[in-house]
Order: structure tokens, then C-alpha cells, then sequence
């Protein structure tokens, strides 16, 4: 029987690397993501707005009568502004994406998964505190609470973990202006920005069977351990 | 000082009499869908930004067995989420010399300690970017 693995925001940088390491696994993917970029990809697409009620909902849909195994709620955004100059509205869309769809994709899809299945969540090493990120830093914090009380309510039968990335070569990333983001890399003790096949190795070795539920990797070449 | 806390808490914050405006916001323990959720997160943003604007302190009071989610997700996207949220204001404003922390309560932590813990940790001269754990839930167990 086919596996079947879900992965959001796969159109692109991290979560499509994820879903192409899994298909490598023998994973069937259903790609979510609200951009029509999908179309470039091998996964199963489906091109919705997982802050809609509907979106979660067509999700729910193509998976149909299929027993789920793996979950990867990777779509995130950001809207970065130092605390006095953020907006609600950049704080409300970055906690929507960022942190309300994984909560309702989970709510949706945790029923449909199979036992010894695996739930993997994105958060960020910002998580830990990062300037100008105050509302993402929320989002993300919220990521690890989300991630911890899933692991403790789907015991025994599914196990629920977090990624906090740090600074991993994507579009987003790269769209960082050239000077400052040689002065971000210059302070990772590894010394360069993370691939995002690095990412996707990680996803491939915590959704097979194991021990470990309700723990946060946190991925950024010792960038959390630097001055 | 503005506070945002349950009855019970600003009664023993307004004994205290603490000097200056800064924030003192306290995780609702009703949090019953996620509509509720962001709403708290939201009221803690729009509060903690004018307290930013002011360069003044802010504690946000959580409850210990959140930060391990043990009381359900949407309790626990809150106060983890404040707990980060607290980190990077801790960075913003130590540059301005106001601090910004968190406390950690249990069920059976007394409010007129609580209190008294918010009274240190508004100090300019204490720690920033903190969480202080004033029930055991924590022992021997994940650090958030």
C-alpha cells in the first residue's frame, strides 16, 4: 500500500525539498501551497488558503478514504518590522499562516492518521528570540506549544515533532540584500547558510519509526550558541 | 503600570503600587478555540508595543504546565508563543534599557507571589528576556 505523506507551502525552498526527499522514500505527496508553482512539482496538488476554514477542507478531501502517515506543515510566512512599527495586520497574517493552519490542518488530519504515523512542524530558530521578528517569533513559539501538546494528546499512536531552522538558502532568504546577509552568516558558527535538502534529510529520518515525540531540532549551524 | 491579570492578581498588583507605566499581561486559562487563541496574542502584541513605544517593562504570566502542553494546544500556542514573543522584545528593548520576562505559574501558586515576583522582575536593573518558574511542573522535565 502506498504512503502517504502531506506536505504545505511545497511549491518552493524548504517544503519542496522535503516532499521530493519523501517521494525518494517511497512517499506518495499531496502538495499544499497557495501559489501556482505546484505545477512544476511530481506531488499531487493541491493549490488552497489554509487560513480558510475551506482550504483545510479540500485538503480533507483529496486525501478522501487514504490512510495518512506522514504530516509536514512547513507554509510560513514573514512580515518582519521592529516591535513599535509592526501593524496588527502583520501580526494577524504571519499568526494565521504561520500558526492557526498547522493548528486546523492538524485538528483535520490527525483523525485520518495511521498508527506509528508522524507529524513534523516548521518552526524557526527564531523561536529562541530574533530582532525584528516579534510577531514571527510568536508565531513560532507557538509552533513548539503546538508541537508539545500534540505530542502528549496523539500518544501513543502518532508522534509529533518540530524543525526550528535557521538561516537556509531559499528564495526568501536569498531575496535578503547581499551585505547584510554575509553578516548573518558570519555570526553561524558553521559558517554558511543551511541547504534545504539538509532540512528534508532531517524530516526523512524523524518520520520513521522511533522514540522521539514532542522535541525541537533546532537546525542552524550553532547559530543559537554564538554571541 | 497598566495591567491586563485576573481580578485576584491586580488586586495584590495595586498593593504593591508599582512605580512608572509598563505591562503586566496574563495568559486568559479560557481558551477555547483558535479564534480565542490569536485574540490573546493579538491583545498582547497591541499592549506590549505601546509599552515598547514608552521603553518601558513588560512581564507576560503564563501557566507553567503550558509550556509543556499539558493542558491542550491552544493554551499552549499561547504561552509558548508569548514566551518567544518575550525573547525578541528582550532583544528590541535591552537597548533602551527597559526588560521584558515571563512568569510561570502552577495551579496552586499564591497571586500575592506573583505579585511580589512581577515587583523584581520589572526592576530595569533585573534580568530581561527570562522566564521565572514559580511551580514545579518544570523538574526534570523539557526546558521551553
Amino acid at each position: 500500500m502506498t504512503r502517504l505523506a502531506v506536505v504545505t507551502g511545497a511549491a518552493r525552498g524548504i517544503g519542496r525539498a522535503i516532499g521530493e526527499r519523501l517521494e525518494a522514500e517511497g512517499f506518495a505527496v499531496i502538495g499544499v501551497d497557495i501559489g501556482d508553482a505546484l505545477a512544476e512539482t511530481s506531488f499531487e496538488p493541491v493549490q488552497v488558503d489554509l487560513t480558510q476554514p475551506e482550504g483545510i477542507a479540500a485538503v480533507a478531501d483529496v486525501i478522501g478514504d487514504r490512510r495518512l502517515e506522514v504530516v509536514v506543515n512547513n507554509a510560513g510566512i514573514t512580515r518582519d518590522a521592529r516591535l513599535v512599527n509592526l501593524t496588527e495586520a502583520d501580526v494577524a497574517a504571519v499568526l494565521d499562516v504561520n500558526l492557526g493552519a498547522p493548528y486546523r490542518l492538524c485538528q483535520a488530519l490527525a483523525p485520518r492518521m495511521s498508527a506509528g504515523g508522524s507529524i513534523v512542524n516548521l518552526a524557526s530558530r527564531a523561536y529562541l528570540g530574533n530582532f525584528g521578528q516579534f510577531n514571527y517569533s510568536m508565531s513560532k513559539g507557538g509552533v513548539v506549544g503546538l508541537t508539545r501538546a500534540l505530542a502528549l494528546e496523539l500518544a501513543p499512536g502518532v508522534r509529533v515533532n518540530a524543525i526550528a531552522p535557521g538561516l537556509i538558502a531559499t528564495e526568501m532568504s536569498m531575496a535578503i540584500p547581499e551585505e547584510i546577509r554575509q553578516k548573518m552568516v558570519a555570526n553561524i558558527p558553521l559558517g554558511r547558510m543551511g541547504e534545504p535538502e539538509e532540512i528534508a534529510d532531517l524530516v526523512a529520518w524523524m518520520v520513521r519509526p522511533g522514540y522521539i515525540t514532542g522535541h525541537v531540532f533546532v537546525v542552524g549551524g550553532g547559530r543559537s550558541l554564538a554571541p | 503600570m497598566r495591567l491586563l491579570v485576573s481580578p485576584r492578581l491586580q488586586e495584590h498588583l495595586e498593593a504593591l503600587d508599582l512605580p512608572g507605566p509598563g505591562l503586566v499581561f496574563e495568559a486568559s486559562d479560557r481558551v477555547k478555540d483558535w479564534e480565542a487563541a490569536r485574540g490573546a496574542l493579538i491583545a498582547a502584541f497591541t499592549a506590549s508595543q505601546e509599552t515598547a513605544v514608552a521603553e518601558s517593562p513588560v512581564v507576560y504570566i503564563v501557566h507553567g504546565d503550558d509550556l509543556l502542553g499539558r493542558r491542550g494546544a491552544l493554551a499552549a500556542m499561547v504561552a509558548t508563543g508569548l514566551l518567544s514573543a518575550a525573547r525578541t522584545a528582550a532583544i528590541e528593548l535591552s537597548r533602551k534599557g527597559a526588560v521584558v520576562n515571563v512568569i510561570a505559574v502552577g495551579d496552586d501558586t499564591p497571586a500575592e507571589t506573583v505579585a511580589r515576583w512581577v515587583g523584581h522582575l520589572v526592576d530595569p536593573a533585573g534580568p530581561t528576556g527570562e522566564v521565572i518558574r514559580l511551580d514545579a511542573a518544570h523538574l526534570g522535565k523539557a526546558l521551553p
